[in-house]
């Protein structure tokens, strides 16, 4: 979609249910979610299942006020780019104040009930993660530095913090080690991202790297974090905290990611950018496969590398 | 004429939804308030 299209696009009418439903992000959430419950499977205090269920349905309505939010404030700069024109809010289905009134609601009373049924630290987690998004990601960095999603990619990395919070009412470093590689799968998910939709952020004025650095210096950070990431994939395995099959999985997977990372950086076609897209697909599905192959192990009683482990990270 | 059924339409949708999430919202405080007393709530029948 261009410009003109997405302006053409604007057309006021009545808010639907799924247009309220749209503005929580569903796919955010739902990968928000499935972290949560990582951290939570794998703590060694079991919730109850009432609790455990409060904790999870808060951090997916944390997570879709923050998508609220960001829609709201970012309604501008979503009106200009192809991907996200069709939002509810630039589209006028959807007042901004409307998405703001929805969004802080649900921020406030995704936080009060966590902090009435589960725990105080889990609720100050979710506050901290939403209020980080808001105000430090969407409000002040995403406009004024390239580093923006480096920085804000804190708030997505929480969830498996407060799952785990939420279960035992404390944070070891163990969840720390799963929000560490959420964190540094951050910038180059995005960045893949960006490189093929560098147009629109530049259309925008939002300051991504490919945009500010150029997609060469983007090529190679996407590299440097991915050299990174990949060998923290394997950590857990080294902590107790995962077994053989994630060993397994991690490896392959992170071996995959960085495959794919060399032929961003080798990547001769600026226009369609396919091998961007494709690490963009695989890093999505290197999350998921190494969170599933943790939650697993633990559902199936698997063992950790006992001999290995560091003690007292999980 | 059409315009106003359709405004009329999605503002009853967006209540029913609204209604079904607050009566959640009152099912998930009770069930909750129960497990935070930890069944000491039946120590009144005893």
């Amino acid at each position: 979609m261009t410009m003109a299209a997405a302006t053409l696009a604007f057309e006021p009418r009545a808010a639907s249910v799924g247009d309220y439903f749209a503005l929580l992000k569903p796919r955010v959430m739902s990968l928000v979610l499935f972290t949560a419950v990582a951290g939570m499977l794998l703590a060694p205090v079991k919730p109850d299942l009432p609790t455990a269920f409060t904790a999870l349905l808060c951090i997916a309505v944390g997570a879709g006020a923050s998508g609220a939010l960001n829609m709201a404030y970012d309604s501008d700069i979503d009106a200009l780019m192809a991907r996200t024109a069709t939002r509810p809010v630039p589209m006028g289905h959807i007042a901004r104040g409307d998405a703001l009134a929805f969004g802080w609601t649900l921020a406030a009373g995704s936080v009060a009930v966590m902090a009435l049924f589960v725990n105080p630290l889990a609720a100050f987690l979710l506050a901290f993660s939403i209020a980080f998004y808001v105000f430090v990601y969407t409000l002040w960095l995403k406009r004024r530095t390239a580093q923006n999603i480096v920085i804000g990619g804190l708030a997505g990395s929480l969830p498996p913090a407060i799952g785990w919070a939420a279960a035992t009412g404390s944070v070891g470093l163990a969840p720390l080690l799963l929000v560490l590689i959420i964190f540094l799968w951050t910038p180059p998910h995005f960045w893949a991202l960006a490189l093929y939709r560098s147009d629109d952020y530049a259309r925008a004025g939002v300051p991504m790297l490919p945009v500010v650095s150029g997609k060469r210096a983007t090529r190679r950070q996407i590299l440097i974090y991915s050299l990174v990431l990949a060998p923290l994939g394997l950590v857990p395995a080294a902590t107790g905290l995962g077994g053989p099959l994630y060993a397994a999985v991690a490896l392959g997977f992170g071996a995959w990611f960085l495959i794919d990372a060399i032929a961003v950086l080798h990547e001769t076609d600026e226009v369609r950018e396919p091998a961007a897209r494709r690490l963009f697909g695989v890093s999505i599905m290197y999350l998921f496969v190494l969170f599933a192959a943790l939650m697993l192990e633990r559902l199936m009683g698997l063992p950790p590398f006992a001999s290995l482990s560091l003690g007292g990270w999980a | 004429m059409e315009d106003d059924d359709r405004v009329q339409r999605e503002r009853r949708r967006r209540n029913i939804a609204i209604a079904l999430l607050l009566g959640a919202l009152a099912v998930l405080f009770f069930v909750m308030t129960i497990v935070r007393l930890k069944g000491h709530v039946l120590e009144v029948f005893q």
